[in-house]
């Protein structure tokens, strides 16, 4: 290991680190020092090498990868390799070959599900104009909602829906389960069964605290008439999926489709590409058919311990009585059912669709869902 | 390139791993600045592989703590060996002694019956290689815990007092992402993302694993992997799917690649029943296409 780096190295590596910090990305003050640290471990005059080096100290997740990239250009540059030629690094090589083939699926019904995947991938804060669909009389307040919804409100969102999930879930119960193997001795247990040896302690009987499974099964409605509120409910949804294990995610509109494995381990932008795939959606949504495709192919992800989510506005042009229908199988092998309406968010909506009407019986918890503050709302008073 | 990272990726490519500067360079710095590993990418990558192959390229031994849902301290860290303190106190009833003498020689280390992390930090000869294999799995709650080991590599049992390592194990921790680790941890690690491999690159390991398969078919398949790779199927075939493909096609003695070979053994590769009808739909229909591109 050759002597301290020159003090100029020591200087630009601390640069970065609070150029860094500046972006968001947390480099602590312990990060930095094994930064500097890292750098004396190092052959810098290979540019790869300290690329690498760096990164893997500095950035914690891959989503800070592409801006660690920008800065670590401009650290390079400030060394003094000016005119070395930039080689392509490994990252860069990887994503090309990885870079998915853009689809182009929206040319026909610039509505549903295709219609905003198209408007998310914009990061634009600003407020963007969108044709309401039905149930105008709602237009104005919930445009505002949405415009004023900007994309790195995501984290925030994350954030509350994993403390919501955490809520639901709530793991360990409060009661203890003798087990043959445990954490704790089970003493009454365990004296009971010296009696049969005579009072001499040979066996031990142990608890443990029961474990509550909870399982989340999430239907977001995709119709025309929820545009304006998917983006929100897409980042809901993924974030949900992303915080806990057991997170089943279907989306609805005429048919029922089921996306989990496109929002899993994905990062958000990736996710949303291949959820652009999914095209075909549009105009009216028969929740009842839907909920009942749902029962009858996919019976095995329904138990006492899962909590059923559907995000839906009620406006269904199906028979009231399918959706009765499949509603009471759901409520009858749920533990609980949630339905989370982003209308309910206008004090003057009153639940009279008939979807609704023929769903509010079933409902446990019935909560509105139309921007971030009401999913803090929502955090804040769910009561299980 | 550094000499010890190079002598880093020669010792890993000696385990057959096929390995890159990115791996070498964070294997290399985890080691030299004594810190965890975090290692993330989708499944079927080969992140616990670097761990295994780790340890043998350093001969050391390799103490796998597999996360779980429920994983608790007594299961990762130690336990008291109940039945032989209850044995040892019936056999010491007869004997003089005080109870103080009796009961510190049933709460030492014979009773012990320590688990990973603590076979980890008690390692007489050399650091071994811990691996904390799906730490996403696990609870938070155990991952504070974690955090807590990690740092000071010290453990303190209330009737023994601390033990502090002796030989700081090499960690590695593994995270398919099923859910967001803390911030905490995440800075306590370098970090190391592993995304799917390049054709070149899969092609190398698809020959060093499976010596048996011959050259064309090794890049016929190699080829349609990669191809379905960029299907966005839901369950996207890992490298390991690519080597369990080319180890059936080895044992069923193929020397190519057809529409019929194809069908018949995408199972191998293809783990969900939607992806398959997909994959048939959009590269079957130009399998002939994929297969001769770039040859």
């Amino acid at each position: 290991m050759s002597g301290p780096p020159a003090k100029s190295i020591v200087t630009e590596a601390v640069l970065l680190c609070r150029a860094l910090r500046e972006t968001g990305i947390t480099v602590t003050p312990a990060e930095s020092v094994a930064a500097v640290r890292a750098l004396r471990l190092i052959d810098l005059s290979d540019r790869l090498e300290t690329f690498l080096s760096l990164r893997s100290v500095l950035t914690t997740r891959v989503e800070d990868f592409p801006v660690f990239e920008e800065l670590f250009e401009e650290f390079w540059s400030r060394l003094g390799h000016r005119g070395q030629r930039r080689v392509k690094t490994v990252r860069e090589a990887q994503s090309e070959i990885n870079r998915r083939v853009p689809t182009r699926s929206h040319q026909h019904a610039p509505k549903g599900l295709g219609f905003f995947l198209k408007n998310w991938a914009r990061t634009s804060g600003h407020s963007e104009h969108i044709n309401a669909p039905s149930a105008s009389d709602i237009e104005s307040n919930t445009e505002k909602d949405f415009g004023q919804f900007a994309s790195d409100e995501l984290q925030e969102i994350a954030r509350v829906a994993r403390r919501i999930v955490r809520k639901l879930a709530s793991r360990p119960s409060r009661r203890w389960k003798p087990v043959r193997r445990g954490t704790r001795v089970n003493l009454r247990r365990s004296l009971r069964a010296s009696m049969r040896t005579g009072g001499e302690l040979i066996e031990l009987s142990f608890a443990q605290r029961k474990r509550k499974k909870t399982r989340l099964v999430v239907l977001c409605d995709v119709s025309g008439s929820m545009d304006l509120y998917s983006r929100l409910l897409i980042q809901f949804t993924y974030a949900l999926q992303n915080s806990l294990a057991r997170v089943e995610t279907f989306v609805f509109s005429t048919s029922l489709k089921r996306i989990s494995g496109y929002l899993k381990n994905r990062a958000y932008e990736r996710a949303l590409e291949s959820l652009r795939e999914t095209r075909g959606w549009s105009g009216g949504t028969l929740i009842g058919p839907s909920l009942a495709e749902f029962n009858s192919r996919w019976p095995e992800l329904v138990d006492k311990k899962t909590i059923v989510i559907i995000l839906s506005d009620g406006w269904d042009t199906g028979e009231a009585e399918e959706l009765s229908g499949a509603l009471t199988v759901l409520k009858r092998r749920a533990r609980r059912l949630i339905w989370l309406n982003p209308l309910l968010g206008n004090p003057s909506y009153e639940p009279l669709t008939r979807g609704m009407r023929t769903a509010l019986p079933y409902i446990d918890v019935f909560a509105p869902l139309h921007n971030l503050e009401s999913l803090r709302a929502l955090e804040r008073h769910l009561v299980l | 390139m550094r000499e010890d990272v190079r002598k880093i990726k020669e010792l890993l490519e000696q385990q057959v791993y096929v390995t890159d500067a990115a791996v070498a360079t964070s294997v290399y710095l985890a080691m030299a600045l004594g810190k965890p590993l975090l290692i993330e990418g989708p499944a079927g990558v080969g992140k616990t592989e670097i761990a295994k192959v780790l340890a043998g390229a350093l001969g050391t031994e390799l103490i796998r703590l597999q996360c779980y849902e429920g994983l608790d301290a007594t299961t990762a860290l130690y336990e008291w060996n109940y039945p032989r303190q209850l044995l040892h106190i019936k056999l010491q009833e007869a004997t003089p002694g005080s109870t103080a003498e009796k009961e510190a020689s049933i709460f030492s280390e014979p009773f012990l019956l320590k688990r990973p992390l603590l076979q980890a930090i008690t390692q007489p000869v050399r650091s071994p290689v811990l691996l904390i294999d799906e730490v996403d799995r696990s609870d938070e709650e155990f991952e504070a815990f974690l955090l807590e080991v990690l740092s000071d590599f010290q453990v303190t049992i209330p009737e023994i007092g601390p033990i502090v390592a002796t030989h700081r194990p090499h960690v590695v921790l593994t995270s398919n992402r099923s859910r967001e680790l803390s911030d905490a941890l995440r800075r306590r690690c370098l970090y190391l993302w592993i995304d799917y491999p390049s054709f070149d690159k899969e092609l190398q390991i698809v020959r060093s694993k499976v010596p048996a398969i011959g050259e064309q078919l090794s890049s016929e398949l190699t080829r349609v992997i990669q191809a379905a790779r960029s299907l966005n199927l839901s369950k996207v075939p890992g490298v390991a799917e690519t080597l369990d493909w080319a180890a059936s096609l080895a044992a069923l003695n193929a020397t190519h690649l057809d529409a019929e070979v194809v069908n018949e053994t995408m199972g191998c590769f293809l783990k969900d029943q939607e992806d398959l009808r997909k994959f048939e739909r959009e590269a079957g229909s130009h399998l002939d296409e994929i297969l001769s591109s770039g040859s």
